[in-house]
C-alpha cells in the first residue's frame, strides 16, 4: 500500500461551524462500596440438617463466588486479594480480603493475589486461607469443630498435582471438611447449559480453554490453554494507553484498563479491512472514546465589574500622585534654574565695566574660562526654561533655529591663531566631521529605500510582463525555504544521536577548537593560525552549538520568508489556494497521529480537561483481536480459531462423533463476552471446514455465573455422590488422591 | 498530636469493621500448622515434578531390586521428558524414589490402556498449553496499530506512513523499545 493512499481524507465539516461537544464517558475502576453483612447462620443450619447440601466455591481468578448449592445463586463475590499489615501506632494487625482491602490507602499498599499473576493458579496459599475464612465467615458458619458442609470447588483444567495437593490439606485439616470434590468451572458451566456433546471455548480472567466434550464427558487429552485472558488483555491495554500518552497527569492502573476493555471494547467482524479505515474521518466521531479522568479546572478568579472599575481608579490615583509629584518636582527645578539665569544675566551686566583683571576674577569665581563660557551657559539656561515652559503650559513647539555650524576657523593656518583660536578650530573641525558622517549616512540610506523600490519596481514588471517565470521563481524559492527547514529538523535529529555524521562532524571540531597541539601548519613555523581572519571562520562555533537558541535568528527568517511568498502566491497564482500553504498541510486535520490521539476534534493543551481525557478508538478492536492473533501482543501461540480448527479437525478427525461437536460450540467465561465474538469464531471456523458443514455457536445463558451454578447444581447428584473424596480417603489415601468425573481433571 | 477528624474516625470504625485478623474463626482447626514454605510459583512446581520423574527413572530402570515394568515407563512421564533408555553407565542407587511410585496411579494407568485411550499421554498443565501459530503474522504499526507496510530499520518498528514514521523518530531513548516489548520483539539481555 501506497502511503499517499492511507492519508486520511480531508475533514468535511467546515471548520467555523460549531461542533457538539464529545461525549465523555468517566473513568471506572473497583473500588470498595460497603460494608458486607456477615450472613446469618441460616444458611449453614439448613445445609447441614440436609444431607446433599453443599458449600459450592467458585475458585475463579478474577472472583471467588461462593454459595450454597441448594440456592440458585452465589451469596458472596469475593476478588481474590488480600492485605495484612500491622498498624504499630495502635499495635495491631489489620488482615482485609477482597473488595474491602480498596478502603484503606495503606491496606491498597499490602495487597496480595491468592493466584499467579496470569494463570488460574493458586500460588499464594496465606492469602488463599484468608479467602476461605472469609468466605465462611461471612457464609455464617459458626460451629467449632470445623466446617460441617461438603464442598464442591473449582479449578483450572489440568491443575498442578502440588496445587490440588494443597487445597486438600488445607480443607481436610484446617477446615475439617466432610467431604471435598473439584471440578472444572467451564465443564460446569456447559452441563448447566445442557450441553452433552460439543466443543467448549472458555474465555476467562486468566485464560482460554478449548475442550472437547463427547456424550458429557470431557477429552482432556485434547484439551489446549492459550495463555491470554482479560488480565492479559487489561495489562496490555495499559501498556498501549502508558505508550499512547506518556505523559499522562492523571494515575492510570490495571482495575481502570479492565473496566474499559469491557465497556469499550468489541471484537471485530473483518479486523483487517475495520483497523485500515479506522482512523478516518468519516464516522471518527463514533469510533472514538473520550475516557474523561477526574481534574481540578485550574481557576481563573473573574473579577466583577465593580472590582476592575475600583482597581482602574486606584491605578489612576497613583498615577495623579506621582504626575503632581514629578510636576512639584519640575517646578522647583524651573525655579532655580530661572534663578540661575537671574543671576548670571546679572553677572554679565556687572562685567561690561569692570577691568579686565576684575573680569577675570569674578569668572574665576563662577568657575568660568571665559565671558564666551558665560554667553554659552546663559544661553542653555535660557532654552532649557522656555522648553520646560512650554511642555509645562503646553504651548506650541518652538522649531529650534538649526544655526549654520561656523567653520570659518578651519580654513586659517594655525600660526595665525592664538591658543583659544586653535581650541576653537579644533572644536569646528570635530563638528564638520561629524556633520558630513551623518550626511553620508542619510544619503545611504536613501540609496538603499531607491533600490529596494527599484527592485519591487522591477519585480512589479517582471509579473507583469511574465506571471508564468516570476510564479516559478517563487514557487521554486518556496521549496527551497521548505527543503532548508526539513533540513535543519535532520540536522537537529540528527546532532541528538550520537553515532550519525552530523554529530560526529560536530564533536570533530569541537576537537579541534580545543585542541592545543600544533597543527600541520604551525609546525611549519607559521605560528598564527589565521582563525579569524575570514569571517567564515566564525560559523564553526554555529554549528557546534545545539540546543536552545542556537539558531533563533534562522528560525524567525524562515518562517517570515515562508509566509511572504506564500502570500505573493495566494494572490496572483491561481493554482494556489489556503489548502496549499504549508499551515494548512500540517493543520491537525490532516493528522493521522492526531486522530489517534486526540480523536476528531481540535486539542487545546491548556485545557485541563482535555489533558485529563484519554481517546480509545484503534484500542476498542486492536485489544480483543489479540485472542485471535496472540502474535499482536507478542504472545508466540495459536489463535483460538486455530486451535479449534486444530481440534477439530486434525485431532479428532477419525471420531466419528466429529459432526457433533460442530453442532455445539459453546462460549463461557467473562471474556467471551465482547460483542461479535460467537460470530467471529463461526466465521473463522468455516475457513477450515469443509463446505457447507453446519456450526453451531452459542453463549451460556449467563457466561459469569453458570459455573457456579453448574456446580450447585450437580452438587446434589448421584455423580456427585460418587466422586467426593471422603475424610476417610484423605486419611487413607493422602492428599494428592481424588476421585477423576466426567466434569473434572484426570488423575495423573 | 492533632486530635483525628471526624473522617479519620468514622474510617478507623470502618476498617475495624471490615479487619478479619481479629474476628473469631472457631471453624478453623486449633492443629493446623501449615509449612512455611507452602507457597511456590509454577515454575518451582513444575521443576520439582520434573526432577522427581528424572530420579524415578534412572533408579526404577537400574536398581534391580524390584521387578521393571518394562511398558509402564512410556505412559507414566507424562510427556514431559524423553524415556530413558535403559544404560549401564548408571550405577546402583538405593531405590528410594520407588516408595513415591504410586500404586493407584499405575492400576490406572492400566485401565487406560485397555479402555482404548492408551496412545494419548494424560494432560498436564504444560502440554495442554497452545502451540505456536503456523499461520503468517501480520504486520500492524506498533505506534498506530494500523497496517503497516514498513518497518524502521533503526528502532526495528513497523509503521504505517511517513507521518508516523516522523513520531517514530522524535521517540525519546527506549520508548522504541518499550513499543517492541508491548509485540514481545524487543531486545533481552541476560
Amino acid at each position: 500500500m501506497a502511503p499517499s493512499a492511507t492519508e486520511p481524507v480531508a475533514p468535511s465539516f467546515d471548520r467555523q461551524s460549531p461542533i457538539p461537544p464529545p461525549q465523555l464517558y468517566p473513568v471506572r475502576e473497583a473500588h470498595f462500596e460497603q460494608y458486607p453483612e456477615p450472613q446469618r447462620p441460616d444458611g449453614y443450619r439448613t445445609a447441614v440438617r440436609r444431607n446433599d447440601a453443599a458449600i459450592v466455591i467458585d475458585n475463579g481468578s478474577s472472583a471467588c463466588r461462593a454459595g450454597w448449592s441448594f440456592e440458585n445463586k452465589p451469596r458472596l463475590n469475593v476478588t481474590p486479594i488480600f492485605s495484612k499489615y500491622r498498624d504499630r501506632k495502635l499495635g495491631k494487625t489489620y488482615s482485609f480480603v477482597g473488595q474491602d482491602v480498596l478502603s484503606d490507602t495503606t491496606a491498597r499498599g499490602h495487597m496480595r493475589n491468592a493466584f499467579e499473576a496470569g494463570t488460574g493458579i493458586v500460588s499464594n496459599w496465606d492469602v488463599m486461607e484468608s479467602l476461605l475464612d472469609y468466605t465462611f465467615i461471612k457464609m455464617g458458619v459458626d460451629s467449632s469443630e470445623g466446617v460441617n458442609v461438603p464442598i464442591v470447588m473449582t479449578e483450572a483444567v489440568a491443575n498442578l498435582a502440588y496445587s490440588r495437593k494443597s487445597m486438600t490439606e488445607i480443607m481436610f485439616e484446617c477446615y475439617n471438611v466432610p467431604s471435598l470434590s473439584y471440578g472444572i468451572d467451564s465443564l460446569f458451566s456447559y452441563d448447566y447449559n445442557n450441553g452433552k456433546t460439543g466443543l467448549v471455548v472458555s474465555s476467562s480472567h486468566s485464560s482460554t480453554h478449548v475442550i472437547p466434550v463427547l456424550n458429557s464427558k470431557a477429552i482432556l487429552t485434547q484439551a489446549t490453554r492459550l495463555n491470554w485472558g482479560g488480565s492479559q488483555s487489561a495489562d496490555y491495554l495499559l501498556k498501549l494507553i502508558r505508550l499512547k500518552y506518556p505523559t499522562f497527569p492523571g494515575k492510570l492502573n490495571a482495575s481502570q484498563a479492565e473496566h474499559m476493555v469491557r465497556d469499550h471494547c468489541y471484537l471485530s467482524q473483518n479486523y483487517d479491512q475495520e483497523i485500515a479505515g479506522y482512523l478516518d474521518w468519516e464516522g471518527l466521531e463514533d469510533r472514538d472514546r473520550v475516557i474523561q479522568y477526574p481534574f481540578v479546572e485550574e481557576v481563573i478568579i473573574q473579577k466583577s465589574e465593580e472590582e476592575l472599575a475600583k482597581i482602574a481608579e486606584r491605578k489612576q490615583e497613583s498615577g495623579r500622585r506621582l504626575q503632581a509629584q514629578a510636576q512639584k518636582m519640575r517646578l522647583e527645578k524651573l525655579v532655580q534654574k530661572e534663578q540661575e539665569l537671574e543671576y548670571y544675566r546679572d553677572l554679565q551686566s556687572r562685567l561690561v565695566d569692570q577691568t579686565k583683571k576684575e573680569i577675570k576674577r569674578l569668572l574665576d569665581d563662577e568657575e568660568m574660562k571665559d565671558e564666551a563660557a558665560l554667553e554659552r551657559t546663559i544661553k542653555e539656561l535660557d532654552k532649557s526654561i522656555r522648553k520646560q515652559r512650554i511642555k509645562d503650559v503646553g504651548g506650541p513647539e518652538i522649531e529650534e533655529e538649526v544655526e549654520e555650524p561656523d567653520y570659518s576657523l578651519l580654513d586659517t593656518p594655525d600660526d595665525q591663531l592664538d591658543e583659544a583660536g586653535i581650541k576653537a578650530k579644533r572644536h569646528q573641525r570635530l563638528m564638520k566631521s561629524n556633520n558630513e558622517a551623518r550626511a553620508r549616512a542619510k544619503a545611504e540610506k536613501e540609496r538603499e529605500k531607491a533600490r529596494i523600490a527599484e527592485e519591487q519596481r522591477a519585480d512589479e514588471e517582471r509579473r507583469e510582463n511574465n506571471l508564468e517565470g516570476w510564479l516559478q521563481d517563487r514557487r521554486s524559492a518556496r521549496a527551497e525555504i521548505i527543503q532548508k527547514m526539513k533540513d535543519r529538523d535532520r540536522l537537529k535529529a540528527d546532532l541528538g544521536n550520537r553515532k550519525s555524521l552530523a554529530s560526529q562532524i560536530r564533536m570533530k571540531s569541537i576537537a579541534n577548537l580545543a585542541s592545543d597541539a600544533p597543527t600541520k601548519k604551525r609546525r611549519r613555523g607559521n605560528d598564527d593560525d589565521n582563525f579569524g581572519a575570514n569571517d567564515d571562520d566564525w560559523g564553526v562555533y554555529r554549528q557546534i552549538a545545539t540546543g536552545d537558541g542556537s539558531d533563533d535568528e534562522e528560525e524567525e527568517d524562515f518562517g517570515a520568508g515562508l509566509k511572504t511568498l506564500e502570500a505573493d502566491l495566494l494572490k496572483y497564482d491561481p493554482e494556489f489556494t489556503d489548502q496549499h500553504t504549508l499551515d494548512a498541510q500540517t493543520d491537525w486535520t490532516k493528522s493521522l497521529v492526531h486522530a489517534f490521539l486526540r480523536g476528531p476534534r481540535p486539542f487545546d493543551p491548556k485545557s485541563q480537561g482535555e489533558a485529563h481525557q484519554l481517546h480509545l478508538n484503534v484500542e476498542r478492536i486492536r485489544v480483543p483481536e489479540v485472542i485471535f492473533q496472540p502474535a499482536i501482543a507478542g504472545l508466540d501461540q495459536a489463535g483460538l480459531i486455530e486451535i479449534a480448527a486444530d481440534i477439530l479437525t486434525t485431532r479428532l478427525n477419525n471420531n466419528p462423533n466429529q459432526g457433533d461437536f460442530l453442532k455445539d460450540i459453546f462460549l463461557t467465561g467473562g471474556h467471551s463476552q465482547f460483542q461479535n465474538f460467537d460470530e467471529r469464531l463461526r466465521e473463522g471456523l468455516r475457513g477450515y471446514l469443509p463446505a457447507g458443514a453446519p456450526v453451531a455457536v452459542r453463549r451460556a445463558k449467563d457466561p459469569i455465573l453458570d459455573s457456579w451454578k453448574g456446580a450447585a447444581r450437580w452438587a446434589g447428584s448421584e455423580k456427585w455422590k460418587s466422586s467426593q473424596i471422603t475424610r476417610a480417603d484423605y486419611l487413607e489415601k493422602g492428599a494428592e488422591w481424588f476421585k477423576e468425573h466426567d466434569l473434572g481433571n484426570a488423575y495423573s | 498530636m492533632a486530635p483525628p477528624t471526624p473522617e479519620a474516625e468514622a474510617h478507623q470504625i470502618l476498617i475495624d469493621q471490615l479487619d478479619i485478623h481479629a474476628i473469631p474463626k472457631p471453624f478453623r482447626s486449633a492443629h493446623w500448622k501449615p509449612n512455611q514454605r507452602r507457597n511456590k510459583n509454577i515454575k518451582t512446581i513444575i521443576g520439582d515434578v520434573i526432577r522427581k520423574e528424572a530420579s524415578t527413572m534412572a533408579t526404577q530402570d537400574n536398581s534391580g531390586a524390584v521387578t521393571p515394568l518394562p511398558d509402564d515407563s512410556v505412559t507414566s512421564t507424562d510427556g514431559d521428558i524423553t524415556p530413558a533408555v535403559s544404560t549401564a553407565s548408571a550405577t546402583l542407587q538405593p531405590n528410594l524414589a520407588q516408595a513415591s511410585r504410586n500404586l493407584s496411579k499405575l492400576v490406572l494407568e492400566r485401565n487406560m490402556k485397555s479402555s482404548g485411550f492408551s496412545s494419548a499421554p494424560t494432560a498436564t498443565y504444560t502440554n495442554i498449553e497452545s502451540a505456536p501459530s503456523m499461520a503468517h503474522n501480520k504486520h500492524y504499526c506498533d505506534i498506530t496499530g494500523l497496517p503497516a507496510p514498513y518497518t524502521d530499520p533503526k528502532t526495528r518498528l513497523r509503521y504505517h506512513n511517513k507521518e508516523v514514521f516522523g513520531v517514530i523518530r522524535t521517540l525519546g531513548q527506549g520508548v522504541a523499545e518499550q513499543y517492541l516489548e508491548a509485540r514481545g520483539a524487543h531486545t533481552i539481555l541476560k
